[in-house]
């Protein structure tokens, strides 16, 4: 930490973050390159990495040939209506945890972390039964609803711990005032609070959208998601590897947006929610 | 002081609607703001769970034509520890457990003490590196699918060039599926361990370092006696936290292997999807999802107490 690094040490270390960054993104390089690329290329070998014929014919034939549009619209619907309910549903209750002296209200913050490890499996085989005799099987309610289970779960982990590192005193100062407990939350603690909202709210987006078993179960054609989707629109029979790869990079500019230009709060997600108790 | 002397006023006052009123001034609006998630919940995860234990003490195939629904008390789960597919999968599960969490927690460890500094270039590294962890896994078993396609894909390929085959490619061997499958998990969560290892690293106190320092430590002795006793908590709520995560795997053994070759990577998840969503055998599936509950309940339990020492 203190002692000056070496040279040869440095030039080490340097060569070896390069090699972490090419193993890490040498997937998604792979992806990109391939979604360009004519058949016969994709299928190259040796692999052409980096010089190889340029072609957009993967995105016109997924465009003309596949349901794309009907998915990622039904994916956009299930992440928002997850999205909106896990954070109405909550923040509030994130809130409520932080601030009330309610021994019992305090350890209720265990019973949401509890329920954000339930296996996804276990709930499956009930809910699954249960949206069948509703007749709600196929429908976008089933899939929100039960994604919204594990995300508000998460949200209120995250806001409790965003929450109580916001200092009191601003609130108790309205709560002087007159202002009712719900207006110190709604116009004081919520606005100062508005970037662990967003951090919250991407990781429920991620979750959502990144959803395969969920929807896997409970979506009907009509309802695919863009995972479903991907796995619906190509036959064991017949693969074309550049078609997929334009299918999945659709599926992934969620997370390429997030990850690139949203990191900060991202990070601000992962260590609020794993590691703060 | 102040809130109290408002809130005997208003009690003074007296009467139901006041009562209320002094209510949403207190304690009670939050049990109000916490209510709704709590009925929601309670509706959609809760009821569905204790009516997974009903289903699970039932023999009841969703292909029976007249669906009928015995009472079998609990041969489901008698049945769950004499099937020798569940004991495979529990060994295959806790392969794969032990496998992707030690390797990502050592990398991710490494990737965090590498990736410390402040710069440019390893903030901007650091920032690439979340990109694996917000991909659909599915999409990340699809992408890897295809790299270690035995025909074209581009692993076997070098593996060839350096001596390696891998025959059918390393998703169809016996051998090789296994750690085919845990470097994928490796490749999407190592970076999740690293973020949460380089918070930990940022609290350390600088008091010890310099009293090393003075004392004219090395940077390996200081890693052993300090950092690491240091970073002793981090370590343990990352590793129970990817513990959970683990066991839950699904997406990329359904996108890669389908569980094959043979058994070798049916983890316990996904045998329960087999039997319940393949088989229609639900109850017996529901018994199994409820075995897989208790075991990360207890994880989770575990979690919560070092979670909570933690804070003290």
């Amino acid at each position: 930490m203190m002692q000056k690094r070496s040279k040869l040490e440095q030039t080490l270390l340097t060569a070896l973050t390069i090699l972490v960054v090419v193993f890490f993104m040498l997937p998604v390089f792979w992806l990109v390159t391939t979604s360009f690329k004519f058949g016969r290329e994709a299928f190259a070998i040796p692999p052409k990495w980096l010089f190889f014929e340029f072609t957009w014919r993967n995105y016109t034939e997924v465009l003309e040939t596949t349901k794309i549009g009907l998915f990622l619209t039904n994916s956009l619907i299930v992440s928002a209506g997850a999205t909106i309910l896990s954070l109405v549903l909550g923040v509030p209750a994130g809130y409520a945890i932080a601030r009330s002296s309610s021994r019992v209200l305090n350890m209720s913050a265990y019973f949401f972390l509890l329920l954000l490890m339930v296996p996804p499996v276990a709930m499956l085989i009930p809910f699954y039964l249960i949206m069948r005799d509703l007749r709600l099987l196929g429908s976008y309610a089933s899939l929100i609803i039960l994604d919204t289970v594990f995300d508000a779960a998460f949200v209120v982990w995250m806001m409790r711990s965003y929450f109580a590192d916001v200092p009191k005193e601003i609130e108790e100062a309205a709560l002087v005032d007159g202002a009712s407990r719900f207006a110190a939350f709604w116009r004081v603690a919520l606005p100062l609070s508005i970037p662990g909202v967003v951090a919250a709210a991407l990781y429920v987006i991620i979750f959502s959208w990144n959803d395969f078993l969920f929807a896997l179960m409970l979506t009907s054609p009509a309802t695919k998601t863009i995972p479903l989707g991907i796995l619906a629109s190509f036959s064991a029979v017949e693969i074309s590897w550049g078609r997929m790869a334009v299918m999945c990079l659709f599926a992934i500019v969620p997370a390429l947006i997030i990850s690139l230009f949203l990191n900060r709060y991202f990070i601000q997600g992962v260590t609020m929610g794993a590691t703060k108790g | 002081m102040t809130v109290i002397q408002e809130q005997q006023v208003v009690s003074r006052r007296g009467g139901w609607g006041d009562g209320l009123r002094r209510m949403w001034r207190g304690e009670g609006a939050y049990l109000a703001m916490l209510l709704p998630l709590l009925i929601f919940v309670a509706a959609i995860a809760i009821y569905p769970l204790l009516f997974s234990f009903r289903i699970s003490l039932f023999k009841y195939r969703l292909t029976d034509p007249n669906q009928m629904q015995t009472f079998v008390g609990l041969d489901n789960y008698w049945r769950a520890f004499q099937d020798p597919i569940v004991l495979t999968s529990l060994r295959v599960t806790l392969i794969y457990v032990a496998g992707t969490v030690l390797v990502e927690m050592v990398l991710g460890l490494a990737l965090a003490l590498l990736l410390a500094s402040e710069g440019r270039m390893i903030r901007g590294t650091r920032a690439l590196l979340l990109l694996p962890m917000a991909l659909p896994p599915l999409v990340v078993g699809l992408v890897w699918k295809s790299l270690y396609n035995a025909d074209f894909g581009v692993i076997p390929y070098y593996l060839k060039q350096l001596g390696v085959d891998v025959g059918r490619g390393p998703l169809a061997e016996l051998g090789w599926a296994m750690p085919a499958v845990i470097l994928i998990d490796v490749w999407q969560w190592t970076p999740l361990l690293m973020i949460i290892f380089l918070a930990g690293l940022k609290s350390l106190p600088i008091e010890p370092y310099e009293a090393a320092f003075a004392d004219g430590a090395t940077r390996w002795q200081r890693f052993i006696h300090i950092t690491l006793p240091l970073l002793k908590p981090t370590l343990l709520v990352a590793l129970l936290l990817r513990t959970m995560q683990s066991f839950k795997v699904f997406d990329v053994i359904y996108a890669t292997t389908g569980g094959g070759p043979g058994s070798a990577t049916t983890v316990l998840n996904f045998h329960i999807y087999t039997v319940g969503m393949t088989f229609f055998d639900m109850g017996y599936a529901a018994a199994l999802a409820n075995v897989l509950l208790v075991i990360i309940a207890i994880l989770s339990a575990l979690y919560i107490v070092i979670l909570e020492r933690q804070q003290l």
